[in-house]
């Protein structure tokens, strides 16, 4: 690394640690290895009792089942979307990613009311039933997305190799299948992660698990130390599930990505054509358009006023809560790139170990040791400021965008950079003009994605923030315990609508930037 | 009646047309060359002729079997009974040499599959490596392995798609002497498309000059080189 790079980097990795890293593991090992006075870590230990691990295994069986069901979903709608002729591909490519854009407790409130309307009551959602039900399809886009990626990276000579000696069935089991298993192990772990560590949908419905056990001791018993030395347990699980994906990933032979250019091979159906477009109707229509128009009437079922009144209470929010999640999708990004500039370029990995260290930490976990840190007199400018929820967003996201636009670079062929080496050009020019502007989609879309986890942002925001905080997620999570459905059901959607009205903006000005780019 | 055959074939990618009624017989146990540059079609007639892609006019037969009329696709890539080398081979990588190897026998027990493929490695010199992985092997090694995965069902018909393009001069004349005997060895027709004109006067029976989509010359090594086509003396030229 040269003396300016090297320079940028050590700045973030330093802030990085020192803000965000230190405060975890202070935290972390304050409780576990406590200093005498208070309780011992035997003690502590002795409160993880069998109930603890029993309720740990079954939030894992439930984040399980949703991972598997995810990934297959995610899989095949992938595959049709990705690798088939099917019918409406750009509607559907667009459409069935809306669940992804939307904060888990507002799409949990749309399954709410899209049940009562059905069926009269919640009951039968109110359960893990519904819990698996609601994070599914919350997170199936995700693996859509991350499958669908991995299936039109597919260098096409490999799979029609294969249609040389074989029918087009075994060719997509034995071949396409078997290249996107780095892909599908992601989903997996990724989809688990996220739904052990899911803290809204389940506490939204009532039930209990590991992460609103973890709530409850904090936050109704002040029982600190359970509630840490539970964090623990959680974030070794989904650290032992990262690096097992990874360890495995490393010594598996997948490399057949290639780069940039090469087409991508498309299955033509023809007698499943009408089957395939059925298929992606039906789960748009499941997962999208039945629960979002039952949120619509729901919200206008009295008329008007509970949505003018809705529009009211959260008036005052939408800017600290664009901001917020403004600036934090920025700082992420900032993050996320010096993170993987030095690991793809530089060979340089322990920030991006960091990032995932944080990101495998469960929100509330996160929250919890922030405050625990941060509420001393001396740091009160960051405790009681917003300073504490930017901080808590780029613990949170910024391994997401280290993780896509490090792939971003991966695909970069070394000889663009080496070419302007050669002609002297300096380090951060070669940034700004070669590599910037070749990952700029890329980098656009890390944004959008983390703008929107900020915005909807709810498991660690709701543990931080200073009092008097107006943001969205707090405002509308407080107020669903006591609110008329109606009430919730319009501050839903209108959250709702202000997602995707954002959305629509970042996008056209992307789409803008790479026509004039172009 | 040609090994294959190719009758007023048209085909465009988009608004580019690539080939424009294109007319060509290859007859067997010959080694074709298909000589062009950068764009002339050489590749596209290769994938047309493997069912990988259809063409948007004219008919295409295989051993005396329609493959593709018109915009067709008749018989399916995997039941013309042909073996592909791909420029860049298109090992798999996640398969060992083994079973990239005996990916395509399905229709075997077994045991004769093992037979089979065993036989191919023995052939090949490949026994060594057959449990490892395409990225653990040698260029020259992987070229092989794509010979060995290409012959093993027995086609009667070898399509090679500038299989020596990215081999060094001494494996290339090492290659170019065994593409030869396999070809006398296995009895194959084979169509081997390249842009260099050294490696077909080296290996061909019969050289076909294409030239953006259109036939410019066809004939034997010695027919080719006593030609004074313009085209072709620019092309060797530059």
């Amino acid at each position: 690394m040269r003396k300016s790079e090297c320079l940028w980097y050590s700045i973030v990795y330093v802030l990085f640690v020192l803000l965000i890293v230190f405060p975890v593991f202070y935290t972390l090992s304050s409780t576990l290895l406590p200093d005498t006075g208070s309780s011992s870590l035997l003690e502590n230990l002795q409160l993880i009792n069998k109930d603890s691990f029993f309720l740990l295994a079954k939030s894992s069986a439930i984040a399980f089942v949703i991972a598997v069901l995810t990934t297959l979903l995610g899989a095949v709608s992938g595959f049709l979307l990705f690798k088939t002729n099917v019918s409406f591909q750009g509607f559907f490519k667009i459409a069935l990613l809306v669940p992804l854009f939307i904060s888990p407790y507002i799409l949990a409130v749309t399954w709410n009311d899209f049940f009562y309307l059905c069926l009269g009551n919640t009951d039968s959602l109110a359960s893990y039933v519904g819990v698996i039900l609601v994070l599914t399809s919350i997170y199936t886009p995700l693996s859509m997305a991350i499958i669908g990626n991995a299936f039109s990276n597919i260098n096409a000579q490999l799979e029609e190799a294969g249609e040389i000696v074989a029918d087009y069935r075994k060719v997509i089991f034995k071949i396409t299948l078997p290249l996107v298993k780095p892909a599908l192990l992601t989903s997996l772990a990724l989809v688990f992660i996220f739904s052990i560590s899911e803290f809204s949908v389940p506490a939204f419905f009532g039930i209990k698990v590991f992460t609103t056990e973890i709530f409850i001791q904090f936050s109704a018993f002040y029982n600190h130390s359970l509630a840490i030395l539970q964090s623990t347990l959680l974030i070794l699980l989904c650290l032992l599930l990262l690096l097992s994906e990874k360890a495995y990933l490393a010594n598996a032979p997948f490399l057949s990505i290639h780069g940039r250019g090469i087409k991508t091979k498309i299955y033509h159906f023809y007698r499943w054509k009408g089957l395939s477009v059925s298929l992606l109707c039906f789960w748009f229509l499941l997962s999208v358009l039945l629960p979002f128009v039952a949120l619509f009437i729901q919200s206008f079922q009295d008329g008007t006023a509970k949505f003018i009144q809705a529009f009211n209470l959260l008036k005052a929010t939408f800017i600290n809560s664009i901001g917020l999640a403004f600036a934090g999708a920025l700082i992420t990004i900032v993050v996320g790139f010096s993170a993987a500039y030095a690991a793809e370029t530089k060979k340089r990995k322990s920030l991006i170990w960091l990032l995932l260290f944080v990101f495998a930490i469960p929100s509330t976990i996160f929250g919890i040791s922030l405050i625990k840190f941060y509420n001393r007199a001396f740091l009160d400018a960051v405790y009681s400021s917003y300073v504490i929820i930017l901080l808590g967003y780029a613990g949170k996201f910024s391994f997401i965008s280290a993780k896509l636009i490090g792939n971003a670079i991966k695909q970069i062929p070394k000889s663009l950079d080496e070419a302007a080496q050669i002609q002297g050009i300096v380090p951060f020019r070669r940034i700004k003009m070669i590599l910037f502007p070749l990952i700029m989609p890329t980098v656009f879309t890390a944004f959008i994605i983390n703008f929107i986890f900020c915005f909807g942002e709810l498991g660690t925001t709701i543990m931080v923030y200073p009092p008097g905080t107006e943001i969205i997620p707090i405002k509308v999570f407080t107020m669903m315990a006591n609110a008329p459905q109606a009430l919730i059901s319009s501050m839903s959607l209108i959250v709702f609508f202000i997602t995707l009205l954002i959305i629509t903006v970042i996008y056209s000005l992307s789409k803008h930037y790479q026509n004039v780019n172009h | 009646m040609s090994t294959i055959s190719l009758a007023e074939v048209t085909h465009s990618y988009g608004a580019k047309q690539v080939l424009q009624r294109l007319s060509l017989d290859i007859d067997g146990s010959q080694l074709t060359c298909l000589l062009g540059g950068s764009g002339s079609g050489k590749t596209t007639i290769l994938r047309l002729i493997a069912g990988l892609e259809t063409p948007q006019g004219g008919l295409i037969t295989i051993l005396n079997k329609v493959a593709t009329n018109k915009n067709h696709l008749i018989i399916p890539p995997h039941q013309r009974k042909l073996g592909f080398i791909f420029q860049d081979l298109a090992l798999w990588p996640h398969f060992t040499v083994y079973k990239n190897i005996a990916f395509g026998l399905t229709e075997q027990k077994q045991k004769n599959i093992k037979e089979t493929v065993h036989q191919m490695l023995d052939y090949f010199g490949l026994q060594a490596y057959s449990e490892k992985y395409p990225h653990q092997l040698s260029g020259g090694q992987q070229q092989l392995v794509a010979l060995s995965r290409a012959l093993v069902l027995k086609p009667k018909i070898l399509l090679m798609d500038e299989p020596l393009a990215n081999l060094d001069v001494k494996l290339k004349r090492k290659t170019l002497g065994l593409i030869k005997k396999l070809q006398q060895n296995f009895d194959l027709t084979i169509l081997f498309v390249t842009h260099d004109h050294k490696e077909a006067f080296a290996i061909a029976d019969k050289i076909v000059i294409l030239n953006e989509g259109v036939i410019e010359l066809t004939g034997s090594v010695e027919q080719i080189k006593n030609s004074d086509n313009e085209y072709l003396k620019y092309f060797i030229e530059f």
